[in-house]
């Protein structure tokens, strides 16, 4: 994997989504795979095969991995508003004196 | 979940604690099940030798030699939960030396799928019914049973005997020819 991250392609890769995608991804999944295992269990006990509950399964796997690893557009829906910024320098110049000052205390 | 990896993981775990589940499920779905079912057994014909036991305490023993027919319909043992089952014939008999003796005479593997209606004749045991000493002569109640091992998908493996045995007596005297 750290081979994977210094390679400067693969880090420019976006994959992020945000918060509420992040939500949405995550119900999307657990409801597909939840939804899978219960089909995949009746129907393999009818068929009396477990092998097809699991089939059922992954093939649930399968899907919520297409669905919900790609930062698909839905998922990026709502991107977090930033504060414009400010300018600080002048404030934190005068506040080194003081710690400064503080440190001394201690002593 | 922010990136690619981290949804991959979440997504593997939940689906694999799903399938855990799953397996639970399968396991309680058959665990109270009787997997006993009614076995015919036939016995036609018996023998008895007294041999030289190169195996055991290097004395003479009795051999016994059992030809039996048994036919069972295993098909309601299997369900979702059933891989295999490994049936065995034991014969079980008291002596003097030990009250209860058992001995596997014979055994076959039934998988999944194979043809489940048992209808076997004239078959011969797969291993030698050797006693430790001379106590299979003149025993007047030596008991065959038809038991199996349930090889399952998920949880225990049961040992089930079958519902239905049978006795007989052995002969008094040995077979005295040589050829087995």
């Amino acid at each position: 994997m750290m081979m994977l991250k210094n390679l400067p392609f693969v880090n420019s890769i976006n994959t992020h989504m945000d918060y509420k995608g992040q939500k949405l991804a995550e119900q999307i999944f657990q409801s597909i795979i939840v939804a899978s295992a219960v089909a995949g269990f009746i129907y393999g006990f009818i068929v009396e095969q477990f092998g097809w509950t699991v089939y059922i399964v992954l093939a649930g796997f399968a899907l919520s991995c297409l669905l919900t690893l790609p930062p698909w557009p839905v998922f990026r829906r709502h991107p977090l508003k930033w504060q414009p910024s400010v300018e600080a320098p002048a404030e934190t110049r005068e506040k080194q004196p003081e710690s400064v000052k503080k440190s001394k205390k201690h002593k | 979940m922010n990136t690619v990896l981290s949804r991959a993981n979440s997504l593997f775990a939940f689906s694999l604690s799903v399938m855990a589940f799953l397996t639970f499920g399968c396991f309680i779905t058959t665990a109270f099940k009787d997997r006993s079912v009614p076995v015919n057994i036939h016995i036609s014909r018996v023998m008895l030798k007294n041999v030289d036991d190169f195996t055991g305490p290097r004395e003479r023993s009795d051999l016994g030699f059992v030809t039996f027919d048994i036919t069972a319909d295993l098909n309601p043992i299997f369900d979702w939960n059933v891989k295999q089952l490994f049936l065995y014939l034991s014969a079980e008999y008291a002596t003097k030396n030990n009250a209860l003796n058992q001995v596997v005479l014979w055994d076959k593997i039934i998988l999944r799928g194979e043809n489940t209606n048992l209808s076997l004749k004239d078959m011969k045991s797969k291993y030698f019914f050797f006693d430790d000493g001379s106590g299979l002569r003149g025993n007047k109640n030596i008991t065959l049973t038809l038991s199996w091992n349930v090889v399952p998908n998920a949880g225990i493996l049961p040992l089930v005997t079958g519902s239905g045995h049978i006795s007989v007596p052995f002969p008094d005297s040995y077979e005295m020819s040589k050829n087995y």
